[in-house]
Order: structure tokens, then sequence, then C-alpha cells
């Protein structure tokens, strides 16, 4: 059971770092797809390596909605708390 | 009348050899357009004649994702952050393929060195006439001489 | 829908999951000489994973115009190729594309944290270890690394491959662009 609590800088970190842009560029509302360019391919990866990270299951329907950092950190809040 | 590049250099792009300096899977040489501190364009060529194509995939030749790479890894070699530096690859931190190198391609590198600790990062955004191709990022670490 | 064909080849998946020669291995993948680089595979478990093994030697093409003096290692990005080649075959196996003109054809998307850590030579046999990380629609994405001896040579932090139709690389596709 995971008790982590998600740490919102450390998510976002972790975001710029797979989407390889600067930690300043990944604000909570930036959209990764329509404001900093990332195709979607990417988008997806970012989810993959956050439910990695976390230790969350996320289906795959989920994972395509998220496309900001406020969604990820809502998302991956929810399953802890579902661990 | 191109800016003195960081050998000094300022007559045209230089061309170093590849083919025989070290095993590629990339033949021909790597033209260097501009080498000025810590920025870097070079290109190879990625002709028909390149010996992966037959084989990737035959009847439907496309460049090889890792092949785009390593035309970045010899366009770092080609043009090192500090002169006359021996550079070992020691990690591929990221790559983004964004369209596919084509048969007849020139695959332009342009990179920017940033020291990182005892190596060097090597970040480059690679395209070809038609467009952004790739995005790469590499590690180096200095090679000291035996 | 599954044809008879469809059956034949799950009945052989069923069956031929701990290995796979030369022949299976051209039959789910499309790449030929020079970029075959995978000659065998082990212990197979769709949608788990594999082991698969190529041996490195100084008569493939890339070694023809070596300068004798010159390093005679492996090229890294070949390393890396042919662990990915490993992870397609992973992919491919269930949905064999040996055909790239039709179908879907395996897009390299991208990857990340690839660490090499120990020179390979000619001689030396990669051991590559693949781990599929997720599978979605049209999109997988793998982990693992590649050992000699033994030795680890090579870790991958995520490589990913988008699946998407050939027409997006056809030869109109490419006069059009």
């Amino acid at each position: 059971m995971s008790t982590a609590t998600l740490d919102r800088e450390d998510l976002r970190t972790t975001v710029a770092d797979v989407l390889d842009v600067d930690v300043d560029e990944v604000t909570d509302d930036v959209d990764f797809i329509e404001d900093l360019g990332v195709d979607s391919l990417m988008a997806l990866e970012v989810m993959v390596v956050l439910e990695k990270k976390y230790g969350v299951k996320i289906a795959e329907s989920e994972l395509r909605e998220v496309t900001n950092l406020t969604k990820a950190y809502d998302l991956i809040t929810e399953k802890l708390k579902a661990a | 009348m191109a800016a003195p590049d960081i050998d000094g250099r300022t007559g045209g792009p230089a061309v170093s050899p590849v083919t025989g300096s070290a095993v590629s899977p990339v033949t021909g040489p790597v033209t260097v357009l501009e080498h000025t501190g810590s920025r870097a364009v070079t290109e190879v060529e990625a002709d028909a004649g390149q010996q992966v194509f037959p084989g990737h995939y035959p009847g439907f030749p496309i460049f090889p994702g890792v092949c785009v790479v390593e035309c970045v890894h010899l366009g770092a070699q080609a043009a090192p952050p500090v002169p006359g530096v021996r550079l070992d690859l020691v990690a591929v931190q990221s790559t983004r393929f964004q369209s596919p190198v084509l048969p007849g391609d020139t695959v332009r590198s342009e990179a920017d060195w940033a020291a990182d600790g005892d190596g060097w990062i090597h970040r480059a955004k690679v395209r070809t006439t038609r467009g952004p191709a790739a995005q790469v990022r590499l590690r180096y670490r200095v090679v000291e001489d035996r | 829908m599954t044809t008879v064909e469809n059956e034949d080849r799950m009945i052989a998946l069923t069956a031929a999951t701990a290995a796979l020669g030369l022949a299976d291995i051209k039959r789910v993948l499309p790449h030929r000489y020079p970029m075959l680089l995978v000659d065998r595979v082990t212990d197979l478990v769709p949608g788990v994973g594999l082991t698969a093994y190529k041996a490195v030697t100084a008569n493939e093409p890339w070694y023809r115009d070596l300068a004798d003096d010159a390093d005679p290692a492996y090229p890294r990005t070949l390393l890396v190729e042919s662990w990915c080649q490993a992870a397609g075959v992973l992919v491919a196996w269930a949905e064999p594309n040996p055909d790239v003109l039709s179908g879907q054809v395996m897009l390299f998307g991208g990857m990340a944290d690839i660490e090499f850590s120990a020179p390979v030579l000619p001689g030396d046999v990669l051991e590559h270890r693949v781990r599929l990380m997720r599978a979605l629609s049209d999109t997988v994405l793998f982990e693992g690394e590649s050992l000699v001896g033994g030795e680890p040579v090579l870790r991958v932090g995520r490589v990913v491959m988008a699946m998407r139709p050939a027409e997006e690389l056809s030869p109109h596709d490419r006069q059009s662009r």
C-alpha cells in the first residue's frame, strides 16, 4: 500500500525531463501538446513513466486524457489513495 | 565571410573523413558547416548508396533511427566542444524521431555543447530539407589520452 | 475473426514460445542483411519479455574499411539497434509483419536513458534482455539491458515503438510531402 503523498515539484521535474523541456516551462496548466508542441506519443510516454515511478496502474483511456501537470497530479493522487 | 571557428579556421566547411576511423553503420564524410564555441552544425548525406538501406528494408528503404543518432554522433566527434579532446559516448539520454529520413536526404544536425560534470552533453535538432527529423541528446565522457 | 492460418499460428505460438530460430525471426522482422541484427530468441513470453542473442563478428560490412589501428568496438548505435530488433520480435510475434508494404509498420518513436557501460568487441555474443513496460493500442514501451559473458554492456531505460499504417511512409506519401 503506497502511503507516499505526491510531491508536485517532483512530478514537475519528472515531466519536464521526459518532455525534454525546462522545468519552468511546465507550469500547472500549460498543455503538453497545444503549448509545448509535444506529440501525442510523448504525452503518452510521460504518463507511462509516471505510472511506473509512482507504482500506480492507469487505464489507457485515462492516460490519454492527461495533457497538463494538474490533470497528471490529480489522477495520480487519486490512484495513490486507491492503492 | 564565415565567423572564425573554434580552431581559428575561417575557410569553407571542413570535411572530415568518417570511413576507416571508427566502426560505423554510416559511411561518407561529415561536413562541418559551423563550429563556434558551443555550437556545431554538421551534415551527413544519407545517399542511396548507404550500406544499411538494402536491409532496412528491402524494397522500402528508410534510414534507420539509430543511424540518424549516428549522424549526430559523427557530427559531435567532428566538432568537439574543446579542440583535440577525445570523447567516449556514454549515454543516449533521449531521442525523439519526428519524421523518417529517406535515401538522398541530407541529415543536418544543429547542436549545442554544454559541460556536465566531468563530461559533455550534446543536444541536437536534426532536420532534412523536408523538415524536422529528430531531436537527440547524447552524453560524452572525456577520454584521457594514454 | 481468426482465419485458419491464424489458428495455425496461434498453435505454433504456444508450442514455440521457448525459442525462435532465424526463420521465425525473419517471419516477424522485415529487417534483412546487413541490418538483421538478431540471431536467436529464447524464453519468449508474448506480452511479457524475451531473451535474444546476436554474435558480433569482424565480418560485418562496417568493419570492411576499418584502419588497422582504429578502435574495433562495435558501433554503440548498432548495439541499440540490435536490442530494439529483439524488442520488435516481442511486439511483432503476435502480429507478424514481414511485409512492411501492407498492414502496420513498427516505427521507432524514441528512446531514453540508454547507457553504455563497456565496449563490445568482435567475438562477443550479445545477450539482450527485453521486458515489455506497457502496451497501448498503438504504442508499446520496452526496457531492459544487454550482457556479454554475464557482464552488462547496455542499459535501456525506455524504448517507444509506435504501430502506424504503412501508408504514412509509402512512396506516394514521400512525393506529396
